[in-house]
């Protein structure tokens, strides 16, 4: 009796531990566009932000060229830039690129360890557009996508 | 001058240099490199060899201009330390309005989806080895001219590359005579990782030329190459099928056609796991002068392990059964990294 008390009591634990430390998912991660003061639009459908962030438009509509700004795809906010905006696994996206700026069509994007190096990016980087978390700045302008500042 | 005029203009040069220096520094530049290694069959016996060493550069001079290079380092039984140094590719691109660019230098000529997508890059090949097609030196890989280029125009994401160089025995820097060669390549991309593509290349080879497989030109020979390709690399299914018709036309043999083409396709079964097959055709008409006239039939099997998408394995088995050469059968095993 005694022994079964013991199992279901670190059970109970487990469970609860399981709850509190479970990391934080890529799913489960808010994503904010963030922009450049300059060239980068308020708002754009989802349709253009994936074609935008795949490279397939190299210059905003008053001439600038876009510069794409993305956390590494081994942070959360990488991982679920990959998932939701690109459908594609971190190792596939890397081969993506790698393979698209070695065919000479597009510029390699910028890629960050931290949401703040990102953003800092952004604002001083006329035409620059990137996928950030939660962004709470001033010097830079928030991209609401099919309406929403967040998805 | 005055002491005084002398001090501003030296602090107006050296706030000149300095904002130059800003704007150099400012530059993005990029180094990669792709090599492989491999194990293979052949003869009767066991070997190892080591492939190319790619070396690709790619630098943003500014908000137009960029640099791209490619130089490879590769086995040269002929050379002191049995290594050369060829430059692949040396473009500059001024990309002048929206997805439009124009390139001048040292190209891939864009008749091919190969040639224009993988370049040196073994890391990137579905196989381990080109199509056959390359070894039988049945299309121009290189061009030095001018290109003009866009992409992704249009719901159709509509692309086109026009360009116009040094034809063909001609070398990296003097064309061997007035003649240029001229490639127009068109492709659509109706569907996502569907790409359907035409293209079409033009050149005068002279009397005399000297051509890459150590064969001198006896007559001057009109050339013409209509291609046309399909290739579908999706999460699952991969699929690539190229084919070109090669139209020669010399005094003496009239319009000679020749038919090239390859076609390869795979299955992804696990995440990092692909299995496939590579079946290549080559057939050349009797009158054929400018070509080697070797006639060949290949298939070939292989696997594929992706660990990452800079570290790649592949297994395969090749038969080639070749007019002039006869049958061979070859097992082969790479490891092409990028780092």
């Amino acid at each position: 009796m005694r022994y079964m008390r013991l199992m279901i009591f670190n059970f109970v634990i487990i469970i609860i531990g399981l709850f509190h430390f479970t990391p934080v998912i890529a799913q489960d991660i808010e994503l904010t566009i963030i922009g450049n003061t300059e060239s980068v639009p308020d708002e754009l459908t989802m349709n253009q932000l994936k074609s935008i962030l795949r490279g397939e438009k190299l210059r905003w509509d008053d001439g600038k060229g876009i510069k794409i700004a993305l956390m590494k795809t081994n942070t959360p906010v990488g991982t679920g830039t990959c998932e939701k905006i690109y459908d594609m696994t971190g190792n596939e996206l890397n081969k993506y690129f790698l393979a698209l700026v070695f065919q000479g069509k597009v510029k390699a994007p910028t890629f960050f360890n931290s949401v703040n190096e990102l953003e800092s990016y952004v604002s001083q980087t006329p035409g620059a557009i990137g996928v950030s978390h939660n962004s709470t700045t001033d010097l830079i302008k928030i991209v609401s996508i099919d309406g929403k500042n967040a998805f | 001058m005055t002491r005084s005029k002398l001090r501003i203009v030296h602090i107006i040069s050296i706030l000149i240099c300095l904002s130059v220096h800003l704007k150099l520094s400012a530059q993005r530049t990029q180094i990669k490199g792709f090599v492989a290694v491999q194990a293979y069959q052949e003869d009767g016996k066991f070997n190892f060899g080591i492939g190319e060493q790619d070396l690709f550069i790619t630098s943003e001079l500014n908000d137009n201009f960029s640099f791209l290079g490619e130089t490879v380092f590769k086995f040269s039984p002929n050379s002191s330390t049995q290594f050369n140094i060829s430059v692949e590719r040396i473009i500059v691109n001024y990309n002048y309005k929206g997805n439009h660019n124009a390139l001048i230098g040292k190209h891939h000529t864009p008749t091919h989806y190969w040639n224009d997508t993988y370049h040196h890059g073994r890391v990137f090949f579905p196989t381990i080895e080109r199509p056959l097609l390359f070894a039988a030196q049945t299309l121009p890989i290189h061009t030095t001219g001018l290109a003009m280029q866009g992409f992704n125009l249009g719901k159709l994401k509509f692309g086109y590359n026009i360009m116009i160089g040094n034809g063909i025995g001609s070398n990296d820097v003097v064309d061997n005579d007035s003649y240029k060669s001229v490639t127009a390549a068109i492709h659509i991309k109706p569907k996502d990782k569907l790409q359907l593509g035409l293209s079409f290349y033009n050149d005068v080879i002279s009397e005399g030329a000297d051509l890459h497989h150590d064969i001198t030109v006896d007559e001057k020979i009109n050339q013409q190459l209509y291609t046309a390709t399909i290739a579908h690399f999706g999460r699952k299914f991969e699929f690539l099928a190229e084919g070109t018709l090669a139209s020669n036309h010399a005094n003496s043999t009239g319009t000679v056609n020749s038919f090239t083409s390859y076609l390869y396709t795979g299955v992804r079964i696990k995440d990092k796991l692909i299995p496939y097959i590579r079946i290549d055709y080559l057939d050349y008409q009797d009158e054929e002068i400018y070509f080697i006239k070797d006639d060949t039939f290949s298939f070939l099997a292989g696997m594929r392990y992706e660990i990452s998408y800079l570290i790649v394995v592949k297994m395969e088995y090749q038969h080639i059964d070749k007019e002039m050469q006869g049958n061979r059968d070859l097992f082969n095993t790479q490891i092409a990294i990028g780092f």
